[in-house]
């Protein structure tokens, strides 16, 4: 188990992390998610053991980072946002440096090294240099250089960057894989990656931790209100005052229309959202108004993040959000829907 | 601190590297070895092996910081310091393992430098025990300047500039003896014998005359383990500075 205690971080007079404190449980993947500049990657540094904290304890099993440094980093795999790689080395090479640096016993060493090159599919660029490998093959270098000697305690601080979705995929299948018997802290601002892989997430802004919860939880306490999408053909005037009548629609927040006489109509509803939904529809087909589409904005851990970071939660601020947050990644699935369903509008 | 030591010879000896640092090096020396030949025309004037390892002294300047200007500013560089950081060794540790890569990389160049002598030995007559004093003597040199490099790489993340600033030290380190002689410094005879203590040229010549003193045995060590810990510090400094 790993325990962190009110930690702080100072950069200068700058207070990049301030008082965080959280566990993360054997057996279990915590996500750490947070926008650009959040504080993820000063906290995961922390813990690790690479910076210096100006206040505060992390305890990895049982063993104070800076108290003994050297017992506690022994149980640490980290991968850090640049995977530390040396260009000149060959992957085998590299390897096997690192499990020297990790005091892996001489004899298991090149088991050890197989397996992880195994696991990680690198086994058939190990004679290469590293500086020849693309992107997705250096991250992978550095996953394996974390798994090197099968630590307890694995720090991922955005392992999927530069992955195509098949490696994506294949990672975050690994990372699921390590639940058993590991703690494992995983740092990313693609939330449908920290949907399917982790049990737990930390939520932080501006070295605050905003939410700590299990997804379900967080999805229930934070959703807010349920959006539908209606989609009507003609009658834009009727089927407006007809939604904004019925009972349990808070309001409407946005009419587009699709083409000349189609209309989708956004509609945010309070209360028992099923019951209002059943009550909407039979309402529009009593007033003779054709439904071609209707569909709920499910409420997910998108709305609870950019409610959590102080966005608005209009069916655009996931899109301001993504635009702050920098260019997404390969792969970053929600970037993609969203832009499917920004065309289709 | 082994896997350090053994990862920078690999850096230095899988890659041409240390080849052609040595090949300089070996070119260097042939060149004062041949010129000293060649002036032995007259009866009157002898060459030593001793007088060339001085003269070395000053192409070395420029040798030692290309040899050191990547040991941290690299890791800088490349991120991997963090690797270093993280894994359970400590930084004097990879401070010593490093050293250690250094200075088996300026043995290897002193072992090519050794071919003159066997040479001439072959052919003439070698005073073999002041040609180990000066051995000794600029085995110690080196090392000191090695430190030194490694320091000075420590403060930057540009290898380039880590050369740069440690030949422009090493050079000052050098003309620390000269500055010592000035009419200005002799105004002043107690700190002129400060500052003449600091030169580490003056000490070089001793060896190289075939006396083993040990206050410069001693000068060399501490000024060695004096370097290694302000490293050691300069590291540690840093990553509580970052930011």
């Amino acid at each position: 188990m790993i325990t962190i205690e009110n930690l702080t971080k100072f950069y200068g007079s700058n207070r990049a992390v301030n008082n965080i404190s959280f566990t993360i449980n054997d057996n279990e993947i915590l996500g750490f998610l947070g926008p650009n500049g959040a504080g993820k990657s000063t906290t995961m540094n922390m813990i690790a053991g690479y910076l210096p904290m100006s206040g505060g304890n992390v305890t990895i099993c049982g063993t104070d980072i800076t108290r003994d440094p050297v017992k506690a980093k022994s149980n640490i795999g980290y991968l850090p946002e640049i995977p530390p790689v040396y260009p000149d080395m060959r992957v085998k090479e590299y390897l096997a440096f690192c499990a020297g640096l990790k005091k892996i016993p001489a004899g298991k060493r090149r088991d050890e090294i197989s397996r992880v090159m195994d696991l990680l599919k690198i086994t058939d660029v190990k004679n290469k240099l590293i500086k020849n490998l693309s992107k997705g093959y250096k991250q992978r270098v550095g996953f394996a250089q974390a798994l090197l000697g099968d630590p307890k305690f694995l720090i991922l601080d955005e392992p999927t960057v530069g992955l195509d979705p098949n490696q994506v995929i294949e990672v975050r299948n690994i990372i699921k894989s390590l639940k058993k018997g590991h703690s494992v802290i995983f740092s990313s601002h693609i939330l449908s990656e920290v949907q399917a892989v982790c049990d737990r997430v930390v939520i932080i802004n501006k070295g605050d931790i905003k939410a700590m919860d299990t997804i379900a939880n967080l999805e229930k306490n934070y959703a807010g209100d349920t959006v539908l999408h209606v989609t009507v053909k003609g009658a834009k005037g009727t089927a407006a005052s007809v939604i904004e009548l019925t009972d349990g629609v808070k309001e409407i927040s946005a009419i587009t229309a699709v083409s000349d006489d189609t209309f989708e109509f956004t509609v945010v509803l309070s209360g028992d959202a099923d019951e209002t939904r059943t009550r909407l529809m039979s309402e529009l087909i009593k007033n003779n108004i054709q439904i071609s589409e209707i569909y709920a904005e499910k409420p997910d851990l998108e709305n609870v993040f950019s409610q959590l970071i102080g966005q608005s939660t209009k069916p655009n601020g996931l899109k301001e959000l993504l635009d702050e947050m920098g260019p997404a990644p390969e792969g970053d699935f929600i970037a993609d829907t969203f832009t499917e369903k920004e065309e289709d509008k | 601190m082994f896997s350090v030591y053994k990862k920078e010879l690999q850096s230095f000896f899988f890659t041409p590297f240390a080849y052609a640092l040595a090949a300089l090096f070996m070119f260097l020396f042939t060149y004062m070895f041949n010129t000293s030949i060649a002036r032995l025309d007259s009866s009157t004037f002898r060459f030593t092996f001793p007088e060339i390892f001085y003269n070395l002294i000053f192409f070395f300047i420029f040798l030692i910081p290309i040899m050191t200007m990547r040991t941290f500013a690299d890791e800088r560089k490349f991120g991997t310091e963090v690797l270093l950081m993280t894994s359970p060794v400590n930084v004097l540790q990879i401070v010593l393992g490093k050293f250690f890569a250094n200075v088996t990389v300026f043995l290897f160049m002193l072992l090519g430098s050794a071919l003159f002598p066997i040479v001439t030995a072959l052919n003439g007559e070698v005073i073999v025990s002041q040609l180990a004093c000066a051995y000794i003597g600029f085995f110690f040199w080196g090392c000191m300047f090695i430190a030194l490099g490694m320091l000075i790489s420590s403060f930057t993340e540009n290898s380039i500039i880590a050369a740069i600033i440690g030949e422009i030290v090493m050079f000052a380190f050098i003309f620390l003896d000269d500055f010592s002689q000035t009419a200005f410094m002799s105004q002043f005879p107690k700190l002129q014998s400060v500052v003449y203590a600091f030169a580490a040229q003056p000490r070089f010549s001793y060896f190289s005359q075939g006396f083993i003193r040990v206050s410069d045995l001693v000068f060399f060590i501490s000024a060695i383990i004096v370097f290694l810990a302000w490293n050691y510090i300069s590291i540690e400094k840093r990553r509580w500075n970052r930011g």
